[in-house]
């Protein structure tokens, strides 16, 4: 589904990526975990084109889109649900799901994919007439997982989505996402700096470490192994 | 002085206002989606009060009629107007004879002149017709979250490039039509952007810079405090009221009428 070969970025003259190997398959939940800093953000918004690569090839369905524009990639069905949630603040919540389903290939489908993303997140459907700048945090996570969930994607990019949430609201988002793969076999790739949580979700994950991958395996392999457990696990 | 006198201040305000109010629209809508200042919008909307000028000369339009196809003529051809502008007009003041244009009804003791009654329909009609598009439609919305948050519009599909084009087409056919709506009643001279300008942004920053409702609310209070300052100061200080609610508001609310305090994450 996603091939990422030998990925370089560069900012200024920091590397933060540092040729990036690393695949996605079809129907697969894969995980990237690793320190702050490490490249898990700029990884995410170089698959989904907001951030320019400066070396490498991205594969997506066996296509290259490295040069297509982010919207472009959008609109091919990769959902970026990005770090800081950036719901857009003075639509409503409502406004915000429509807008998830904005690609032509989930526009035909809005009405009853809002009501499968109010039976995920029933609070949504509750504050659908609210600005989405005056929800909770964890409310604006749940409408950015849910703007993604809109777009009916093949692949979805979750950045972070515990970032500065309480530990009981990050239960309910880690088994929402759950249940959204339960639902529709998507194809998830997750970023998270919970470290156990995320691997505990995912069947494959990968350890970034100053733009490199240093660790990949499956999820028994990397929790069991030593490294990860003395650097995250404790 | 007599209430009946006040009121007669108060609705040539608001109907002046209404117009002011579409053309800060356009102002506001091109800042809020590209964050891009157009210091050329007093001049389309000169564009726009020429072109209605010369439609109703040549074809004898009305000019609320012409406001209109401006409006058509703007959208499609903003490009191709951009360097019409260079276009070499005589200095001499003109303005367009109709028929409303010293009419006025009578509202018991106040008086409306007609083509400010009807320009100040036609403002908020297109007005409202801009909040539709923007609330009601995909296509709307897409601009209004593209002006939110550009990176997070892209994610979305959203082609932002396309919005910011989208937006200037819209602002500028919005200014244009407000210059030809005020060419009913407003002399057209080619250095009559200046004195709009001014009021464009003073309007755009009391609603909230990038806010459309704002910039609306703030165009009909621009008119109403620009008409209230005659009862107290000659004609060519008029816009001494304007400045000092100005200050007054930016004092008592930084973010303008309908702005947002910055979001804390």
């Amino acid at each position: 589904m996603l091939r990422v070969s030998g990925l370089s970025v560069a900012y200024g003259g920091l590397r933060a990526l540092d040729g990036i190997s690393l695949e996605v398959r079809e129907g697969e939940f894969v995980t990237i975990v690793g320190p702050n800093g490490a490249g898990k953000t700029t990884l995410l918004k170089a698959v989904s084109g907001t951030v320019a690569a400066t070396a490498g090839r991205i594969e997506y369905q066996d296509r290259a889109i490295g040069r297509l524009p982010a919207s472009a990639r959008a609109g091919l069905g990769i959902a970026h649900v990005p770090e800081g949630r950036k719901v857009f603040p003075s639509l409503t919540v409502l406004e915000n799901l429509e807008m998830g389903s904005y690609r032509a290939a989930a526009r035909a489908g809005r009405r009853q994919t809002l009501e499968e993303t109010f039976v995920l997140f029933p609070i949504l459907a509750q504050r659908r007439a609210q600005l989405a700048g005056s929800l909770s945090g964890g409310e604006q996570q749940m409408l950015a997982i849910g703007r993604g969930f809109m777009a009916r994607p093949d692949l979805l990019l979750l950045d972070e989505p515990s970032q500065g949430l309480g530990p009981r609201i990050v239960e309910q988002i880690f088994a929402t996402i759950a249940e959204i793969r339960r639902r529709r076999r998507l194809t998830i790739l997750l970023v998270e700096q919970r470290v156990v949580e995320a691997l505990e979700l995912c069947d494959r994950g990968y350890v970034l470490e100053t733009g490199r991958v240093v660790l990949e395996g499956a999820r028994a392999t990397l929790l069991g192994d030593p490294r990860v457990q003395r650097a995250y696990l404790g | 002085m007599a209430v009946a006198e006040l009121l007669q201040y108060v609705v040539t305000g608001l109907l002046v206002g209404g117009v002011y109010a579409l053309m800060s629209i356009g102002l506001a809508l091109i800042f809020g989606v590209m964050r891009v200042v157009n210091f050329a919008q007093g001049d389309f909307m000169m564009l726009g009060m020429y072109l209605t000028y010369y439609l109703a000369v040549a074809w004898h339009t009305d000019p609320l009629l012409g406001a209109i196809v401006v409006i058509i003529l703007t959208l499609g051809l903003s490009l191709i107007i951009t360097n019409v502008t260079t276009m070499v007009l005589s200095p001499m003041p003109r303005g367009i004879k109709t028929a409303y244009a010293t009419r006025a009804f009578a509202l018991g003791a106040v008086l409306v002149n007609e083509a400010r009654a009807y320009a100040f329909l036609m403002a908020l009609l297109l007005a409202a017709v801009v909040y539709a598009f923007l609330t009601r439609t995909d296509l709307g919305k897409a601009l209004r979250a593209a002006a939110d948050d550009p990176e997070a519009a892209a994610y979305q599909a959203i082609d932002v490039r396309r919005m910011h084009a989208l937006a200037f087409a819209i602002g500028i056919a919005l200014v244009a039509a407000a210059g030809g709506l005020l060419a009913t009643y407003h002399p057209i001279e080619p250095t009559v952007a200046v004195n709009f300008i001014v009021l464009m942004f003073v309007a755009v920053v009391l609603g909230g810079l990038g806010s459309v409702p704002g910039a609306f609310a703030g165009g009909i209070l621009i008119g109403l405090v620009q008409s209230l300052t005659l009862l107290v100061l000659p004609f060519q200080l008029q816009n001494v009221g304007v400045f000092i609610a100005f200050l007054l508001v930016l004092y008592l609310r930084p973010q303008g009428l309908f702005g947002r305090r910055l979001r804390s994450v």
